[in-house]
């Protein structure tokens, strides 16, 4: 059976990349209970030494919320990632944040997906480390994090495993 | 088929703590259940599709519920909005 799963691929399990450059957390650390406690799932969270949020694997936008601070993103294998820019930023109404993609729109890893003005919004006194969390976690058997460390583009942060 | 609408009092609408905290609860019924507002529809136990719905403050919801346990689903669910949201 392994050697059927390796021959396939299967064996790497889906690998997910770094949103935005950054320095990579247990989503553990996160003060909001909602992702600490991983109420929506679970992942690793970033705090973000760069304006860009791009997308983490091959996929398809699924949400983008109209206030800009988070998105989330189908892969093809089926997991539901989301990417939420900082703690209780739905309270900025869309300040800072600029949308560069669209809901139904299909994306390569590393297409940019939100620019947030990370000076301005830690300013008004909001967190900005940005939790990656996979929504449909039920559906996978393993979902490994990557070790604490920093991280950008290339860097694979989880890995899923049906 | 059960149905039941909230006008959302939440400051900041159908979002990440409520919506996830919807889910879970969801997640529990065997029962298709949709959430609806201002003309699109999610599945209640799918959590992006549920805060892609982009629920504000002031806007009314509907729930709609099918299935073997409706009834029991119903009421748990009734409750967590009024409650929570």
């Amino acid at each position: 059976m392994k050697l059927f799963q390796s021959l396939f691929g299967k064996n790497d399990g889906i690998q997910l990349v770094a949103p935005v450059k950054g320095k990579l957390v247990s989503i553990k650390e996160v003060s909001d209970p909602t992702f600490g406690e991983e109420i929506l799932g679970k992942g690793i969270a970033i705090v973000p030494a760069d304006n860009k949020f791009c997308a983490p694997a091959d996929g398809t936008v699924t949400t983008i919320f109209p206030t800009g601070h988070a998105a989330a993103i189908t892969t093809e294998d089926g997991a539901e990632i989301l990417i939420h820019i900082g703690l209780d930023t739905v309270k900025l109404d869309g300040k800072y944040f600029t949308i560069l993609a669209s809901e139904g729109q299909k994306v390569k890893a590393g297409d940019v997906l939100i620019e947030a003005d990370l000076e301005k919004i830690k300013a008004e006194g909001y967190d900005v480390i940005t939790p990656v969390v996979i929504c449909n976690s039920d559906e996978f058997s393993e979902i490994v994090p990557k070790a604490p460390a920093d991280v950008s583009g290339e860097d694979t942060v989880l890995t899923l495993k049906k | 088929m059960k149905e039941f609408k909230q006008v959302i009092k939440d400051p900041v609408g159908l979002h990440a703590r409520p919506a996830g905290l919807l889910v879970k609860q969801a997640a529990a019924f065997k029962s298709k259940i949709t959430v609806s507002c201002n003309g699109k529809s999610a599945d209640g136990k799918k959590l992006i599709m549920l805060m892609g719905l982009g629920v504000k403050q002031g806007m009314e919801v509907t729930c709609r519920i099918e299935g073997e346990d409706e009834d029991a689903a119903l009421e748990t669910l009734q409750k967590f909005f009024e409650e929570n949201l």
